[in-house]
């Protein structure tokens, strides 16, 4: 929040009266305000000459507080919240599924990890096929130009409901990959903006049509934050944590399933371990880490980090090809 | 906190929050005066918070966006898909290798090939500097070239021999497919392509950082760019790099420009990698060089390597390719086929 004395434009009562009353209590900003005690502040306002004006403006940043506050919701709430908004989104790979449970969690920050080439983008753009096939939105951050069309084409197309070659059935392949929206991001900035901007849309839209956002994937998260990671100072890492932070709001507000995916760096005694550090850790509800054996299709996932599943369950799945 | 999302300085962001600015909203309402006497900056840096705080917060709810997308800026699947129809690749003259890539080297994807010394990496990117002017009549993209040349492995003798050997090869195709007696003519003189190779020499990895930073302006004033090769990309980030830490900052920093340009520009970039030991599952074995977090900044990666006594390639890393190998041979003609003594290269 503001100084006090930026207020005033929007809040009458906080004229320079009272800021000069705040001022001599040292209040300066409204978290000098929140910090402050509340019934020390009174007791010295009714000592004053215009006692009644201190307290309106009192009483008009406590009305502030009150309207920034969220709702706060008991146990069935949420779990009416859960059952019928938090849904879950099959991925394609029958072992993904099955070792998740039934699928990616909407409201929930999934973390997919592994060396290169271990089938992570392959990971995402299949789960962008499925959700697009059974009619929710995608929107895709490509950090580094690796969305392929022509492999969602082959991966709708794969069903015997789509069969590709046939004019008059072009129409269901077009409705499909128009649900899946690619955005070119290379910049950790112009993610910002544009989860920004999507908040924003998303809020201002109370009734979605048939094509609201069920998963937003974002591959890779780690090459937008690794360049400003580290070095002098904390601004990499407050950046980090705040993506975190949002993309966990955007998933919870508007029953969204986010995927990300990470590389992996050198750990100690020649293993590898996931990039972006301890910080990072906490932050994804879901972990799970993908490996690919040398020349095969079939990989390995297993849980570095869920609510329900325990961690270390593995799974195999193929990669179709 | 909001004001750490904006791309100012940290001095600045320091004295924002010092003054009790910790979110857009309040950045916003205060006037430039207001600010620069508040954080201590002068007025002209304070209308620049300003700016960057309104361009931010002009993501006004009241304009919305269309009912049409959820976000701006981005392109449907569906549309991509059409636009790779027509997408041309710029071929490497050995057909083997054309087909394992799909036709060639793709534009608006970064492509990394990497191997041992002597495996014919500066040998692809010569040859790819001239494929990329071969004209539209004959398959090619007819754009120029940048050649960013880090260890002075660039000879022109050699760029002259592969550009002769292009040229006389494109004749003898027009020969066979063309009758009449002009459209024989092949427009282009080994002078006129080398003089469409731009070429940089870069000593440091300051220089390198730079010069990655200027082609921005640089490609904006010559449009018809259409591949970029940096031979090589590890050269200077190897010796006596001291902080592990800044030189994998460095490089990521590096990676996301490249891949910017060539989505923006619609361009093939091409990085020559270098080898390493890597200790993996109980022994060691060779990997490209820069490490695991470098393998995320290419889009293709392809591996280079001799089996017996042929040269093959192998592509390691693609979101869209197949798993594949093909052997190619270095020639006085440049990179053929191996095995057949076919010198005409091949044009689709």
């Amino acid at each position: 929040m503001a100084p006090l004395k930026c207020m005033e434009k929007d809040y009458p009562l906080i004229d320079s009266h009272f800021q000069s009353f705040c001022a001599s209590h040292a209040i300066f900003s409204f978290e000098d305000f929140l910090l402050y005690d509340l019934h020390a502040l009174i007791a010295s306002a009714d000592n004053h000459s215009s006692s009644n004006t201190l307290k309106q403006g009192i009483d008009q940043l406590l009305s502030v507080i009150d309207a920034k506050l969220p709702s706060l919701r008991n146990g069935l709430q949420l779990l009416q919240d859960a059952e019928c908004n938090k849904l879950l989104l099959p991925t394609g790979f029958q072992g993904i599924d099955a070792l998740l449970g039934g699928g990616l969690r909407a409201g929930q920050l999934t973390e997919l990890v592994g060396l290169s080439s271990s089938g992570k983008t392959q990971a995402c753009l299949t789960s962008a096929s499925t959700v697009a096939k059974q009619g929710g939105s995608v929107i895709y951050f490509d950090t580094g130009n690796s969305f392929s069309p022509q492999r969602i084409a082959d991966l709708v197309g794969q069903t015997s409901d789509y069969v590709v070659d046939n004019q008059a059935e072009l129409g269901p392949l077009q409705r499909v990959m128009e649900r899946i929206m690619c955005y070119s991001v290379f910049d950790i900035y112009q993610m910002f903006d544009m989860l920004q901007q999507l908040k924003i849309n998303l809020k201002s839209k109370i009734v979605e049509s048939d094509h609201h956002v069920q998963l937003l994937i974002i591959d890779s998260i780690s090459s937008l934050i690794t360049p400003i990671l580290g070095g002098r100072g904390p601004q990499g890492h407050a950046l980090m944590i705040s993506a975190g932070y949002l993309l966990k709001k955007l998933a919870d507000d508007h029953n969204i399933a986010v995927m990300v995916t990470n590389h992996m760096v050198a750990g100690e005694g020649g293993t590898s371990k996931p990039a972006l550090g301890e910080s990072w850790k906490s932050v994804p509800h879901i972990r799970l880490l993908l490996s690919r054996e040398y020349d095969s299709n079939v990989c390995n996932i297993s849980t570095l980090k869920h609510p329900s599943v325990a961690s270390g369950r593995a799974a195999k799945y193929t990669m179709y090809l | 906190m909001e004001v750490g999302m904006l791309p100012i300085s940290a001095s600045k962001r320091g004295k924002l929050l010092a003054a009790g600015y910790t979110t857009l909203h309040s950045i916003s309402r205060a006037s430039p005066s207001h600010l620069a006497t508040d954080i201590g900056v002068s007025e002209d840096e304070a209308c620049e918070i300003l700016k960057y705080a309104s361009q931010t917060s002009a993501l006004d709810p009241s304009i919305g966006s269309s009912n049409a997308s959820t976000l701006e800026g981005g392109q449907t699947a569906w549309t991509m898909l059409n636009e790779e129809k027509f997408a041309t690749r710029i071929t490497t003259s050995c057909a083997d290798l054309d087909n394992i890539l799909g036709g060639g080297i793709t534009c608006k994807e970064v492509t990394e090939l990497g191997g041992v010394p002597g495996i014919g990496k500066t040998q692809i990117g010569i040859q790819l500097a001239v494929n990329v002017q071969i004209p539209p009549e004959y398959g090619g993209l007819g754009g120029k070239a940048i050649y960013i040349d880090t260890e002075g492995s660039f000879m022109v003798e050699r760029v002259l021999q592969i550009a002769e050997a292009c040229i006389e090869d494109m004749s003898e195709y027009s020969h066979h497919f063309h009758n009449t007696v002009q459209d024989c003519e092949v427009k282009l003189h080994p002078n006129g392509i080398l003089e469409n190779i731009f070429y940089f020499r870069v000593c440091s990895y300051t220089e390198q950082i730079a010069l990655v930073n200027y082609l921005d302006k640089f490609i904006e004033e010559h449009k018809d760019v259409k591949i970029i090769i940096l031979d090589s990309v590890t050269f200077h980030f190897r010796q006596d790099f001291d902080d592990m830490a800044l030189r994998t900052r460095l490089l990521s920093e590096m990676a996301l420009k490249l891949m910017k340009l060539a989505r923006k520009f619609c361009l093939a970039v091409v990085l020559l990698n270098q080898v390493t030991t890597k200790y993996i599952e109980g022994s060691y074995q060779l990997t490209l060089a820069l490490g695991d977090s470098w393998s995320h900044s290419c889009t293709n990666r392809i591996v280079l390597f001799w089996n017996g006594d042929e040269r093959h390639a192998y592509i390691d890393k693609s979101p869209s390719l197949k798993s594949a190998s093909a052997a190619y041979s270095v020639t006085t003609r440049g990179i053929r086929n191996s095995n057949s003594s076919c010198k005409r290269i091949k044009m689709v």
